[in-house]
């Protein structure tokens, strides 16, 4: 029979997991953001379809992880709120 | 070295750090995240994160694919330059970036016992292995999934069911559970190794028929649509929907199976364990024998 505490313990483990998920989407947004520069750096003049494609997909992933992170953090606040409560 | 082969290089270096194994590895604990909520709230009418989860994994999914766009789109501008070698796609790598990432875990200061859900994922790995009660404390455990998951794929090896028992139950639930979140790149790099391609859904039967058998045999409890799903999940098929009313199925189950697949899958590599290791050099792949 499940008790409080355990209910407790499965939302903190579910927590934790999305922590774990936030600190890989903040790395690689970082690294995202280190290959645009280095991209920028590199391609700069260039007018190929194949760059401008590859620009506009690092600038939609950092998009996309920003919405994410901001949907996790609605997630995790949703779920702490429930485990106060209990 | 001529400019452009210092351009093209420059450009393949950029390619290859993209984040494509961060990003999976993210998406994997989001949807690990999701099913253990939706396993807790099944009964209940608080919604508890569970919808923003998903967004927030329908999120990190698109910015996967954006990622591998880019990296396509890198690939075939070198081709466009001429640097055919440089435009070929290396090896996947991405599933060293989620096991090299667990080593970043941060440790629990307190020896505090482990709480009520180390014994819900204890009993629940018993009940898989085909026992009926958890093992005693297991002292040596391990303390972080990468390391689970090779002492999992040893106890695959020896074919030992109570060494799988004895390893998993040990573990944390955290730990367990996070296999889950580990093993799907694992799990597609080494079927793409078995196939000598990349896994699609024409290879479902095949993988079924040889995999499956050795899974059911080391784990008697684990209900047959966790390993269909997961199966599934490796060739590119989407999972078959729940049907209305049938419970969300236990979390541990899909992690456990994650492990003990890659333990058979490793062993139809004829692998050992320790090539899991994220720092250990690529695997040889021995030629077609009819190439």
């Amino acid at each position: 029979m499940a008790s409080v505490a355990e209910v407790k313990s499965a939302i903190d483990a579910a927590i934790q997991q999305v922590s774990e998920g936030q600190a890989a989407v903040h790395a690689a947004n970082e690294k995202i953001a280190e290959a645009q520069q280095s991209l920028a750096a590199a391609l700069d003049g260039s007018g190929h379809d194949a760059v401008s494609s590859a620009h506009a997909s690092l600038q939609q992933a950092i998009m996309e992880l920003d919405d994410c992170l901001a949907a996790t953090q609605a997630a995790v606040e949703q779920a702490q709120a429930y485990v106060a409560a209990l | 070295m001529s400019l452009i082969q210092e351009l093209g290089a420059r450009v393949r270096a950029t390619s290859d750090d993209l984040p494509v194994g961060l990003v999976t590895a993210a998406v994997e604990r989001l949807r690990l995240a999701g099913e253990l909520l939706m396993w807790v709230r099944q009964t209940s009418g608080n919604p508890m994160g569970v919808p923003q989860l998903a967004g927030a994994l329908e999120h990190a999914e698109q910015a996967a694919q954006a990622v591998r766009v880019a990296q396509d789109s890198l690939l075939a501008y070198l081709t466009a330059l001429g640097l055919t070698h440089d435009g070929a796609a290396g090896p996947d790598g991405a599933w060293r970036a989620g096991l090299a990432a667990e080593g970043d875990r941060p440790v629990p200061p307190s020896s505090a016992p482990p709480p009520p859900l180390g014994q819900w994922w204890a009993q629940r790995v018993s009940e898989l292995t085909g026992h009926e009660q958890p093992p005693e404390a297991n002292g040596n455990a391990a303390t972080e999934g990468a390391d689970l998951m090779r002492r999992v794929a040893a106890g695959v090896h020896a074919g030992d069911r109570d060494r799988l028992r004895r390893e998993l139950a040990g573990a944390s639930a955290p730990i367990g559970l996070g296999m889950s979140a580990l093993a799907p790149p694992v799990l597609h790099r080494l079927t793409s190794d078995l196939l000598r391609h990349l896994p699609g859904p024409d290879d479902l039967p095949m993988l079924t028929r040889e995999a499956g058998p050795r899974v059911r045999d080391l784990l008697p409890g684990l209900p047959p649509a966790v390993l269909d799903t997961l199966l599934a999940r490796v060739c590119r098929v989407p999972p078959a929907e729940r049907a209305q009313g049938e419970p969300a199925t236990h979390p541990a189950d899909s992690a456990v199976a994650s492990g003990v697949l890659t333990g058979v899958l490793l062993q139809l590599l004829h692998r050992e364990p320790d090539s899991l290791d994220p720092h250990a050099p690529e695997p040889v792949q021995q030629p077609e024998p009819n190439a």
